[in-house]
């Protein structure tokens, strides 16, 4: 049983992954045995990850790239196989921004929409296409894994990020369904409120303290949490499952019909 | 900064107390196998007191091979009373508890107008009741060691969707799924998390998937991935949200283990 979880030479991509969720996803593949490409645009966090996992006696290289370009998908998953000699699994997890909405929503504009799209949607097909080509060209299945957000779920006034979130798990789905006669499982990961990295300083350390009073387990969740959870789809322990959104926010979605700690009252 | 944070050592029970109730069933039975191959001493509870116990026994001389204590109980799943007090006597048997999988199970295909009001009673008892009551017994000694626990309620994705002629199964499982949601939010700030794994069709499934029925063969070949699942592939999910390590920020949610079945909507 334990076995299913190993990674050993397994060749893995995770995009955004010079920070935050893809670097704990990135330190957990490895950890795990596979043989990763962490992509980004920043090289210096690359490099980090990469020192990092490589000190920890695995095996890392790196990629510069932007998650908003085709071509640099393609050529993202040309270098893993040149690297490593083929590709196993996608983590495509790179995306963010859209957090700053100046703009009532009927005066929001078309480039900013796009924007968003292009960095969170977009980004995810271009990496899942490139890499499921190359899958079907081995001919014997793989996996890949978009990142989503809990937004998706349940949308705010940043209404471009979980719209854009929201076509992530519909293709995640959907990608299931195409590409499961292949032999190639697709499913999404859905985080909450996740802290990218431990905090700068006291304040930081209140201050997400605070935040976390609004999550049911009472803590905000820690960026390496998405470690085991991307051991765990990437390998044969999820061998029977496609298709799925995991989400991981301490409850977050569990719930919602009050505030966090709202409960009718027990006179006992 | 780099011993801060775990990036290994997930899937590691060592030394964690678990309890598996309805381990004469093949899910239950996978799960306390791969709980003991991780490390854990397992409790196994049989709903019957008849060929169910032989099939926790066969579970049992697996897990004393690997090392670990493997008592055996028979449960009485449909009496609360009974849940509570065998919890107890396994929680001083093994000397603790950590864990606890709930993967009862009571298939019955009937029409509507053909399900007798035992029917039902006893669909809903056994396919959910079982958890409210094992949930409640655990948490309780949860509660009592000042430990965080984990929980794994064994439900089916019939729960999540509808089926002809499988409407008091349906309907008990649904139970399950909002129970599950439910009592994570109120069991999440004692770090006690709940989460639901769904079976879709497996390969012991020939109850509800009829080895002779045409259609069955169908709604196999409907699933994603167009074969069944095995007990096998329940295991390592089950370890999973049940670590302390890797499961500390997944409550309230019930993930299938499906090949996809669900993708159809």
């Amino acid at each position: 049983m334990l076995e299913r979880f190993n990674l050993q030479g397994r060749s893995i991509v995770v995009t955004g992954g010079g920070r935050g969720l893809g670097r704990g996803m990135a330190l957990a593949l490895a950890a795990a045995g596979a043989k990763v490409m962490v992509a980004a645009r920043t090289e210096a966090q690359l490099l980090g990850v990469v020192d990092e996992i490589r000190e920890a006696g695995g095996t890392a290289t790196h990629f510069v790239y932007d998650a908003t370009s085709e071509a640099d998908a393609d050529a993202l998953v040309a270098a893993a196989v040149g690297e490593y000699g083929r590709l196993d699994v996608m983590f495509a997890n790179a995306g963010g921004g859209g957090g700053n909405v100046p703009n009532e929503f009927w005066d929001y504009p078309t480039d900013a929409f796009e924007d968003v799209l292009a960095t969170n949607l977009k980004s995810a097909f271009y990496a899942c296409r490139a890499a499921s080509k190359q899958m079907i060209e081995q001919g014997d299945g793989g996996v890949v894994v978009p990142t989503a957000s809990g937004t998706a779920m349940r949308g705010n006034r940043t209404f471009a990020y979980p719209t854009a979130k929201g076509g992530v798990v519909s293709l995640a789905k959907s990608m299931a369904t195409m590409l499961g006669p292949h032999g190639i499982r697709a499913n999404c990961i859905v985080p909450g409120y996740v802290s990218q990295r431990p905090p700068a300083d006291d304040r930081e350390r209140a201050e997400r303290e605070q935040r976390g009073h609004f999550i049911p387990v009472d803590r905000l969740g820690e960026w390496w949490e998405l470690g085991p959870l991307a051991v765990f789809l990437a390998s044969d322990a999820s061998s029977y499952i496609t298709g799925q959104t995991f989400i991981i926010d301490g409850g977050g979605l569990a719930g919602g019909l009050g505030p966090a700690g709202f409960r009718p009252v027990y006179e006992g | 900064m780099t011993n801060e944070y775990p990036t290994s050592g997930f899937w590691d029970l060592t030394g964690k107390k678990a309890m598996v109730i309805g381990a004469d069933n093949p899910a239950g039975g996978a799960i306390a196998r791969a709980y003991a191959e991780a490390g854990a001493d397992v409790a196994l509870c049989a709903l019957t007191p008849d060929e169910a116990v032989m099939r926790a026994r066969a579970v049992r001389r697996d897990i004393e091979k690997m090392g670990r204590r493997a008592p055996e109980y028979i449960m009485d799943v449909t009496l609360g009373k009974n849940v509570q007090v065998t919890t107890r006597q396994i929680v001083k048997e093994l000397g603790g508890l950590d864990i606890v999988a709930v993967a009862p199970d009571l298939f019955l295909a009937k029409p509507i107008a053909k399900t007798t009001d035992t029917d039902l009673n006893r669909l809903m008892q056994v396919n959910f009741n079982a958890h409210f009551f094992a949930v409640r017994a655990a948490s309780e000694e949860f509660r009592r060691a000042g430990q965080p626990g984990r929980i794994v309620c064994v439900t089916s994705v019939i729960g999540e969707r509808g089926l002809p002629n499988a409407t008091a199964y349906a309907a008990a499982h649904g139970a399950v799924y909002n129970f599950v949601r439910a009592a994570a939010l109120e069991l999440g700030p004692e770090d006690i998390m709940v989460n639901g794994i769904a079976l879709g069709w497996m390969d012991w499934m020939d109850d509800r998937i009829q080895p002779e029925d045409e259609e069955a063969q169908r709604a196999v070949r409907f699933t994603v991935m167009r074969r069944r699942g095995t007990p096998e592939e329940v295991g390592p999910l089950a370890v999973y949200l049940s670590s302390e390590v890797a499961t500390r920020y997944i409550t309230g949610q019930i993930f299938p283990v499906d090949g996809g079945l669900l993708q159809h909507l």
